[in-house]
């Protein structure tokens, strides 16, 4: 897919783990409990009062981890700013909601209503950053942040940017994890769930970056045989995988890997970020990250008999999405 | 109509999420919009939804809220000629 | 563009027809599908909304689906508009596992979640409905109908939503990913936007007005509509022809306010500048523009101004066709993109229906019927946050 270097300039996160900040490499913070909220910055510095008043937790940090983003790429603005996000803004729309169910329909607030649409994300990070490029919003449950790096590449292969803000970003509440884990969409098995905001700055300017974006690729329910075919063009030493303690999914995990990659050493992220609808963006972060550091925390392994220091020169984040939409992101050091 | 005033700085602190405010910060004789306290076109909307919510007043037309929340003093007189609640 | 995108097959339904037929006659016709509430079950019946004049289970029988399966409002308008849009570009179950699809929505299964919100969080009533809640599986459920395509993705860009999928198919097929790419949008009216919609007091109690003095708000609609986009190359294989063609398209964000548009109209300047240019048209060849024309006083008149900006004195035939369908959200970029295709195909411009007074400062949209040959036509989608996206569709060349 890719005739056009592309760079990943940069790429901040706000999860379970220590925010805006790569201490999860060394220091990671353990959980036990089956849903977690991120571990939020103090937002003062990226929003006034005035504005923050109005704005649900996904709101604040879709503006803290883009300005950090944007701030760490060198860039003064970006062309693009494109967003992932499965649920939307979840808090909102249970307030609203909840209105609705309970008090009926008078007297609900604008409020709500207006910061619930999954593309008030994007359209905010817009506004606060006075950005009139190309704004768009994938909501497609696992694979909404990889959407929103698809379009990236796809305009930057046809020379109509240069430059993208990419943000997965997806919150969680207690009502909705309970909703969710009830219809069967996460919370299965010893799956951890948390939340996920990241914000990625891709770019064709190679003048300090975190990593190559070599190749990109998505699919809905390949069979074996489409699946190897593409994975040729994906090989690499370590395969980021998105194993996260669902039985079902793990064995598939496992099983494609082992026909896809053969021998490629297998690491994951989930069980310190948690399981979100975006978390494959928390997976492009964290190799992204590993590939600039020069390692791969020995945490990350699946297998601890093949934990190396190795330093790694390709990472492929490999991500099946509840099964049926795959999407493979090869990076590159 | 003290009273009304500050229970009315209360109920716009927590209908406008003005966190960090108490009602002794809010001036009655200020500016609610523009300069004032800065709000805007969507708080004025969230004000209308607590008048009615509060005391009982639906306000059809949503320009007229400008001239009655012009100030705490003025949407409290408004409020006090016109409730049902 | 060097590469022509042709429009092979498209399918729509919304207030005004069950299919293109239908759609053309009431657009020829003047007759709008704007009415009173009939199957919401809502206290707000004092609002016009433009209903897809078909119940859930007459769109299950149409579609063959039985009542066992799970099925969303949206999802259930979305297939009939697809299936309409597939038939006419001559694609087979065969064909479809190499075929994308595209969809844009914002309420996805809504309209089920706000029936059954107290079960889902109190008990375990209804809970097959949760996983068809989100955007996302909505299309899903809309493409699985018809077999396994090659990749489905959503966009939730609220008005704009199908319009931009329209154009991510297109880079999509520039870029060589597919040679056939199915896109566009479908929403349903839920208590939950009409609701959202009224606390924001920008709905008209009476049937709207678009660029008229006296307009006072929107009404809301509901509707779907899907298009095959292809390249030459597979359609000349394929011995189809194009509807239309893809032109040019563009999409930039006003960055103003999350639910008002810019008085400059910044947004909607740049979209459709970059639908121009990306054609490589003059502002001069446009011979019609489909307005986003919600007939709230922000939106016209902040389109009026924005048009006004690129066209200068000249402002090509324009008019909003929401009086016929009410603003249809998410799936608007799609069904006013058929709008213009038929306009196209038929040598006619749609008349901006309810009009008298012209605004101050506004454009005065074409309000009679108006027989013409027409070879460019801009299409515009403004969403909520500043989403601004514009579609340039032509006519094939014999």
């Amino acid at each position: 897919m890719m005739k056009k270097d592309i760079y990943v300039l940069s790429a901040k996160q706000i999860s379970m783990q220590q925010p805006l900040c790569e201490d999860w490499m060394t220091q990671p913070v353990e959980y036990q409990t089956p849903f977690n909220r991120s571990i939020d910055p103090s937002f003062k510095d990226y929003i006034s009062p005035i504005e923050a008043r109005r704005m649900g937790k996904i709101l604040k940090r879709a503006i803290a981890t883009s300005k950090e983003a944007i701030k760490a790429s060198g860039l003064d603005s970006v062309d693009a700013i494109i967003t992932g996000t499965g649920y939307g803004c979840i808090e909102n729309t249970e307030f609203f909601l909840d209105a609705l169910s309970k008090d009926g329909e008078q007297m609900l607030s604008p409020t709500y209503f207006m910061q619930s649409t999954h593309n008030t994300i994007s359209s905010l990070v817009a506004i606060q950053t006075k950005n009139h490029g190309y704004n768009v919003t994938y909501a497609h449950k696992g694979i909404s942040f990889d959407s929103a790096l698809q379009d990236a590449v796809l305009q930057m292969r046809l020379g109509k940017i240069n430059s993208a803000l990419i943000g997965g970003h997806d919150e969680l509440t207690e009502t909705f994890y309970r909703i969710l884990k009830k219809g069967g969409m996460m919370g299965q098995d010893d799956e951890m769930c948390g939340e996920a905001a990241v914000s990625v700055v891709l770019g064709t300017n190679n003048d300090d970056y975190l990593c190559k974006l070599v190749n990109f690729k998505m699919l809905h329910k390949p069979t074996l045989e489409k699946l190897k075919a593409v994975a040729k063009d994906f090989q690499a030493d370590y395969i980021l995988t998105g194993i996260s303690g669902n039985h079902k999914s793990d064995k598939a995990y496992f099983a494609e890997t082992k026909e896809l990659f053969g021998d490629a050493k297998l690491l994951k992220y989930k069980h310190i970020f948690g399981e979100s609808f975006t978390s494959s963006g928390i997976g492009v972060y964290v190799a992204a990250q590993c590939l600039k550091a020069g390692k791969i925390p020995a945490h990350l392994f699946v297998n601890p008999s093949e934990i190396s220091d190795k330093k790694p020169s390709k990472i492929l984040i490999f991500n099946h999405s509840d099964g049926n939409n795959y999407s493979l992101t090869l990076l590159e050091a | 109509m003290d009273e009304l005033i500050y229970t009315l700085k209360q109920q716009i602190i927590e209908a406008l999420n003005l966190e960090d405010m108490k009602p002794e910060d809010i001036d009655e004789n200020a500016s609610l919009f523009g300069e004032g306290l800065g709000l805007d076109s969507i708080d004025a909307l969230e004000l209308i939804v607590m008048m009615e919510k509060n005391y009982g007043i639906k306000l059809q037309d949503p320009a007229k809220g400008k001239e009655i929340f012009k100030s705490v003093a003025v949407m409290a007189d408004f409020i006090a000629k016109n409730r049902t609640k | 563009m060097t590469n022509p995108i042709l429009i092979t097959g498209c399918g729509v339904v919304s207030a005004i027809g069950n299919n293109k037929a239908e759609t053309l006659d009431a657009l020829l016709n003047n007759r709008s599908g704007v009415g009173p509430l009939v199957h919401l079950k809502t206290e707000h019946k004092e609002f016009p909304v433009g209903e897809v004049k078909m119940s859930d289970d007459e769109m299950r029988k149409r579609l063959n689906i039985s009542d066992n399966n799970i099925t969303t409002r949206t999802a259930l308008m979305g297939m009939i508009a697809l299936d309409e849009a597939l038939k006419e570009a001559k694609i087979t179950p065969e064909m479809i596992p190499n075929i994308g699809f595209i969809s844009g929505t914002t309420v996805g299964g809504m309209d089920m979640s706000e029936q059954y919100y107290l079960d889902y969080v109190n008990n375990e009533n209804h809970k097959e409905y949760i996983a068809v809640h989100d955007c996302g599986s909505c299309s899903e459920m809309t493409a699985e109908h018809f077999g396994k395509f090659a990749f489905i993705t959503t966009l939730s860009t609220a008005c704009s939503s199908a319009a931009n999928a329209i154009i991510l198919g297109a880079n999509m097929i520039r870029c060589g990913e597919a040679d056939i790419v199915v896109v566009g949008g479908s929403e349903c009216i839920t208590k939950f936007h009409l609701n959202g919609f009224n606390s924001l007091m920008i709905l008209d109690t009476q049937w709207c007005r678009p660029f008229d003095a006296t307009r006072a708000g929107l009404n809301l609609g509901e509707g779907a509509a899907y298009l095959v986009l292809e390249t030459e190359e597979s359609a000349k294989r394929r011995g189809v022809k194009a509807q239309a063609i893809l032109s040019g398209y563009g999409n930039a964000c006003d960055a103003f306010h999350q639910t008002a548009s810019s008085p400059d109209g910044e947004g909607a300047f740049r979209a459709m500048k970059e639908a121009l240019e990306l054609a490589d048209i003059q502002p001069d060849k446009i011979d019609y523009i489909n307005a986003h024309g919600t007939g709230t006083p922000n939106n016209d008149a902040s389109e009026s101004t924005a048009v006004k900006r690129l066209f200068g004195e000249n402002v090509p035939p324009m008019s909003s066709t929401k009086q016929f369908t009410g603003h249809t959200t998410s799936a608007s970029g799609s069904i006013e993109a058929v709008f213009c295709i038929l306009a196209l195909q038929n040598g006619f411009v749609p008349v901006n229906l309810n009009w008298s007074q012209p605004m101050e400062d506004g454009i005065v949209p074409v309000h009679q019927s108006v027989k013409k040959e027409l070879k460019h036509v801009l299409c515009n989608a403004f969403g909520f946050g500043g989403n601004d996206s514009s579609l340039l569709i032509s006519k094939p060349e014999l």
